[in-house]
């Protein structure tokens, strides 16, 4: 995606009001981000216009009680940008989602105040943390989770708690900046923990470009 | 129930293997030194060893069946006959004038033997099978032996312990049988008094508990209202009223069994605000033991009071990690006073900015 271009986002759900509220807040955004509906064919993805679109935002139970983690890890494996944008709101999936190398997971319920939000980073090829996917990995205790610091637990489950980042910047005293710093920090060690997708390692690169992460940090984190 | 008959069946064992024991002494013992130091007098020894061994069988017979606690059920009235076979096989074959002397061994045994199976039957039947036994010896003794004023002596005092000692023992177990049952009933019935008193008793304290707890806080609001001091256009006398209707479902919500009590009684509070037109998310994510009741109040009362005075959203969240549990609530709502926890393992801290107030209560058990 070219500097000043429109964001291009194909969205992948079989609810048509779902596709018709999403692309509401697309247009109501500023600047307006370009929605194509694929409905729920997910060929439309791969061709025509859609193989083009920046982000894909991906409806993780096309099949009802069956998430398609399959089809996640195809898209994320040739480079797509994805949002899941879900019903479920289990913990697992959400991380599994992640673990995959889903840029964001999303609940239905978060759409309204984070969908907008989520698309831009994806379209950018930065991760963006929804208050439910904080939660989850606040509360992540599987064998294999990445080591956060008390920190970074304390702002994950802050965010998760108030689903206001200026209200956890304001109580934990420190600035929103930092805040996000805090969270991109832990995702960033989360795609560096598990299997290897092309999105997850060009967080981790970029992460570390930028200075949010360092290498030893990383190491220590994975270990 | 149960116990019933668990008391009966043990004095019943306990009274079958001591009848037993007498039994066995009486026919294989004392019976057996009898038969062998009076051999010489029977005409048809035989015959005496094979009434003897009649009677063994069925001993041994009981002896099996007692170790398997299992009652005669269909060889019960073949084994009276065998005892019967066995002592008319015997009279028949004694030597003349004999009768009720020792060389008779047979008539003092046979009683105790026709107890042995049927201790478990009513009182009436043994009482006709030990008469039945009296009158087959007495009809040996008229029709084939001499009858004289001391032979009929002797079957006199014979048969009071042959015939007396036995039907004793058969009265015992009669008497033990309604022993038993009498005392069985009045057991279950003590049982079932004490039972319906210790209910009354927990449902008057739990009772007495909700009141009280209600009492502090409820109470005078209500007395308030009641008496006029205080109105109901005071806002803050329905947001009082608000909190005091969340905590009376909480309440009533404790004591519900469900899985995951900490969200069942928060979903309860989430109600009370559903329902002012408050919009309320409530969220909860990963694993918590379950917290003692006093602890959950103490989590539950932030967020009740939160949720009762929302103005027009409110978001609740509980996180479990690494054991511990903490419930938020953030809600648009003015400055609020919330009590102290009352349990040591619980902390509370309250945020506010900009008419959003944000509460978080913790708790971490102690190990």
């Amino acid at each position: 995606m070219a500097a000043g271009e429109l964001i291009t986002a194909v969205i992948v759900d079989d609810h048509a009001a779902i596709a018709a509220g999403v692309r509401y807040w697309c247009e109501q955004a500023d600047p307006p981000i370009r929605l194509i509906d694929a409905g729920e064919r997910l060929v439309d993805v791969w061709t025509g216009p859609g193989a083009e679109a920046d982000v894909v935002i991906f409806d993780l139970e096309l099949v009802p009680r069956n998430p398609d983690f399959g089809e996640l890890r195809r898209l994320v494996d040739v480079g797509r940008r994805v949002v899941v944008y879900s019903q479920h709101a289990d913990d697992a999936t959400a991380i599994k989602c992640i673990d995959l190398g889903a840029l964001a997971y999303l609940t239905k319920r978060e759409g309204p105040d984070h969908l907008v939000s989520a698309i831009r980073a994806a379209a950018e090829g930065l991760a963006y943390t929804a208050p439910s996917l904080s939660g989850a990995l606040a509360a992540d205790d599987t064998p294999d989770r990445p080591r956060l610091s008390p920190r970074e637990a304390e702002v994950l489950r802050a965010w998760f708690a108030a689903s206001s980042k200026e209200l956890v910047a304001a109580k934990l005293h420190i600035t929103v900046k930092t805040v996000d710093t805090h969270i991109a920090r832990v995702r960033v060690k989360y795609a560096n923990a598990g299997r290897a997708a092309r999105t997850k390692s060009d967080l981790v690169t970029r992460a570390l470009d930028d200075g949010v992460i360092t290498l030893a940090e990383l190491n220590d984190a994975a270990l | 129930m149960g116990d019933e008959e668990q008391t009966r069946a043990q004095l019943r064992h306990g009274l079958r293997i001591a009848t037993l024991l007498v039994a066995v002494l009486t026919v294989d013992v004392l019976g057996l030194i009898n038969l062998l130091r009076h051999l010489g007098s029977h005409d048809l020894p035989a015959a005496q060893f094979a009434a003897y061994a009649g009677l063994t069988a069925v001993l041994v017979t009981e002896a099996v069946l007692v170790l398997r606690r299992r009652p005669w059920g269909a060889l019960r009235w073949p084994a009276v006959a065998v005892v019967f076979a066995a002592a008319a096989l015997s009279y028949l074959t004694l030597p003349d004038g004999k009768t009720s002397t020792t060389v008779d061994w047979l008539f003092g045994a046979a009683g105790w033997v026709l107890v042995v199976v049927l201790l478990d039957r009513p009182f009436r039947t043994v009482m006709t099978v030990l008469v039945a036994h009296e009158l087959l010896a007495l009809a040996n003794l008229l029709l084939f032996h001499e009858v004289s004023r001391s032979t009929l002596a002797r079957f006199a005092t014979g048969s009071v312990t042959v015939f007396g000692l036995p039907l004793c023992v058969a009265v015992v177990a009669a008497v033990l049988g309604r022993i038993g049952t009498e005392a069985a009933a009045a057991t279950r019935e003590l049982e079932r008094v004490r039972t319906a008193e210790a209910v009354a008793v927990a449902a008057h304290r739990r009772r007495a508990q909700r009141f009280s707890e209600l009492a502090g806080t409820t109470v005078p609001l209500l007395e308030g209202l009641a008496d006029g001091s205080l109105t109901p256009d005071d806002p803050a006398v329905r947001r009082g009223c608000a909190i005091e209707a969340a905590r009376m479902r909480r309440l009533f919500a404790e004591s519900d069994t469900v899985e995951n009590p900490l969200l069942h009684e928060l979903r309860h509070c989430a109600d009370i605000a559903d329902r002012k037109g408050v919009e309320v998310e409530l969220d909860a994510r990963g694993h918590w033991p379950v917290p003692p009741v006093a602890v959950r109040r103490d989590l539950t009362d932030a967020a009740l009071t939160a949720l009762a005075t929302a103005g027009s959203w409110a978001r609740v969240t509980v996180v479990g990690s690494g054991g511990e549990v903490s419930v938020n609530v953030v809600a648009d709502c003015g400055e609020l006073t919330v009590a102290p926890p009352v349990t040591p393992d619980v902390r509370v801290e309250t945020f506010g900015s900009d008419g959003t107030v944000w509460m978080e209560a913790q708790w971490q058990p102690a190990n």
